[in-house]
């Protein structure tokens, strides 16, 4: 059954071939607000979830699990509702942000009681899950002596070891270190390529850009954008940025800058101690920089991006 | 993540005993052991304490009163609270419970499966430091009616503690009201509320099976005995079916909340 207005179909925020729908979701905690008149859904593939800490990522997941029931809307896994029936947990996994992890079990232990609860009988799969995410190693260790990022792991590979055909992430490469990570978005690619829906949450664009071809964007518990991933960055790369740049003579610099055509605007930050370029053509300005310092004598100390969090995209987007 | 080409058929721990499992190898961590051992010496303390109190002419009647009041009135609850709250209230807080509850595992099964584990923890320590409490106060003959009243007592209450785990995250605060306030203030003064209370049954279950109760132990209206354990049964079936309803109906919206 579904519970989205099928004449939305074409809308970015609602994938083709949905299993997870989410219809005009409200949460709130007490008088917070977390997610505010929400309606997307989400298909086979990877499927971003982007927001600030508190745009509601979180919840969602939450919600769309059925950890959590929804004050207003609907949301269906498979067209049924994962707060009442239970069998749909069958076919879904969360892996939650918290790192908090049961106490005194091994990383085997926990990964062969999940496998038990999903009764899966396959004798090698929660060695096999623990494979998938570089833990077998450490399988007999107890996982509240873990570090974050062998948490993350472990819990992820608890998920994996049910076969889940949707498979929600929230914050997944949080303490994973660079080559965990990119291990870890390829096997989210890989599992989105199997034709799983997979939901992964981050505040951090490059990260989400890497693994997921679809984005949605979060902002103060709303829907403030939804698309692929080139579609994302393209509204990123084409609003105003400001870069502060750092050298050992800002005032030759920054005249030197004044006559780039991707330089808008330039002011000397005297609280930076350093010039904050206003430019709509960040790759420009970034390619032109390094040669005209060399040309104007001036030694660069430090470039750095002062709007590229989300916070400030996501600002724009909703503008 | 299974490949069904190298499939090979294992018989999984079924659902409600992987629960149980869990429940005694995750939910009781080390320091909750000691408060529990802590909780049975204060009950060999009260055995003791027994053989201060010489107003009575038998060593049975003296450790029957020490015991109403110190043992099924206080060490019990403190020692079942610790670990009701243990199998289901701090596992809730800590924001691990979604392990369990966000499988396809049947509500039921997993109530049972943590309340069983719960009750074979006190099965295990309180019981039998009630009966060795006997013991050390002289009166063995206290021993049998002291390990089936602490049992029956705690297993009870670890039911109700579970359902006021599934109910509010603030378990044990909720769970002291319920035994002191409740049970202790207002179960001694009305008969209605003490009928319904682990205390005041699990003291009855003792008494009534004492060769030579003391009069002051025995209240009026309160079934004694076996009836008393009937009635702890009914307590403990209902608080199951309470956690039941409420575990299904839970917001678990993580440890940071």
């Amino acid at each position: 059954m579904t519970v989205v207005d099928t004449s939305v179909l074409g809308d970015p925020a609602f994938a083709v071939d949905a299993t997870v729908e989410m219809a005009d979701v409200s949460v709130w905690f007490g008088a917070k607000v977390a997610l505010s008149d929400l309606s997307c859904s989400f298909g086979p593939g990877v499927t971003g979830l982007l927001g600030p800490n508190g745009a509601g990522k979180t919840t969602l997941m939450r919600a769309m699990t059925g950890l959590i029931g929804v004050n207003q809307g609907a949301v269906r896994v498979e067209g049924r509702d994962p707060r009442r029936d239970r069998k749909v947990h069958g076919r879904m996994a969360l892996v939650p942000e918290d790192e908090s992890v049961p106490a005194g079990l091994t990383a085997r232990q926990l990964v062969r009681y999940t496998a038990d609860l999903y009764r899966i009988f396959d004798p090698d799969a929660p060695d096999r899950a623990l494979q998938s995410v570089a833990m077998l190693d450490v399988a007999d260790r107890r996982v509240d002596g873990f570090s974050k990022g062998m948490r993350q792991r472990t819990k992820i590979a608890a998920a994996l070891v049910t076969d889940p055909q949707v498979l929600v992430l929230d914050e997944p490469l949080n303490g994973a270190d660079p080559v965990q990570r990119l291990h870890l978005i390829e096997l989210f690619k890989q599992l989105g390529a199997d034709g799983r829906t997979v939901i992964v949450s981050s505040h951090v664009l490059n990260e989400v850009e890497r693994m997921a071809e679809r984005v949605i964007v979060l902002m103060h518990g709303r829907l403030a954008a939804a698309g692929g991933r080139h579609a994302i960055r393209d509204a990123m790369d084409d609003r105003p940025r400001h870069v502060l740049v750092r050298s050992d003579d800002d005032r030759r610099l920054g005249a030197a800058l004044i006559g780039l055509s991707s330089v808008a605007g330039v002011t000397i930050d005297t609280t930076r101690d350093g010039l904050v370029i206003q430019t709509m053509h960040a790759r420009d300005l970034a390619t032109a920089l390094p040669r005209l310092a060399r040309d104007a004598s001036v030694r660069v100390l430090e470039v750095r991006a002062l709007d590229d969090s989300l916070e400030s995209l996501f600002r724009e987007l909703v503008r | 993540m299974t490949d069904s080409a190298r499939v090979v058929s294992r018989r999984p721990r079924s659902r409600f005993v992987a629960v149980f499992v869990y429940t005694l190898q995750s939910c009781i961590p080390p320091k909750r052991w000691i408060a529990v051992l802590l909780a049975c010496g204060g009950a060999l303390l009260f055995g003791l304490l027994a053989h201060a109190v010489d107003n009575f002419p038998t060593a049975e009647q003296a450790f029957a009163n020490v015991a109403a009041e110190g043992i099924f009135s206080l060490v019990v609850p403190i020692a079942a609270l610790i670990i009701g709250d243990a199998v289901m209230g701090a596992e809730v807080r800590a924001g691990t419970f979604h392990f369990t509850w966000l499988s396809p595992t049947p509500i039921w099964q997993i109530v049972l499966g943590r309340w069983l584990g719960g009750s074979l923890v006190a099965l295990v320590t309180i019981a039998p430091a009630t009966a060795l409490a006997a013991v050390v106060a002289g009166a063995p003959s206290a021993a049998g009616p002291a390990y089936l009243a602490a049992a029956v007592g705690s297993v009870s209450y670890v039911a109700i503690f579970i359902a006021i785990g599934c109910i509010t995250r603030r378990t044990a605060v909720w769970s002291l009201a319920i035994v002191f306030l409740v049970e202790r203030l207002l179960g001694a003064a009305l008969t209605g509320i003490a009928q319904l209370s682990p205390t005041w049954e699990s003291r009855a279950i003792f008494v009534g099976y004492l060769d030579d109760p003391p009069t002051r132990l025995i209240r009026e209206g309160i079934p004694q005995g076996g009836a008393a354990v009937v009635r702890l049964l009914i307590v403990t079936i209902v608080a199951l079916v309470v956690a039941n309803w409420r575990m299904g109906h839970m917001r678990l919206s993580g440890a940071a909340d």
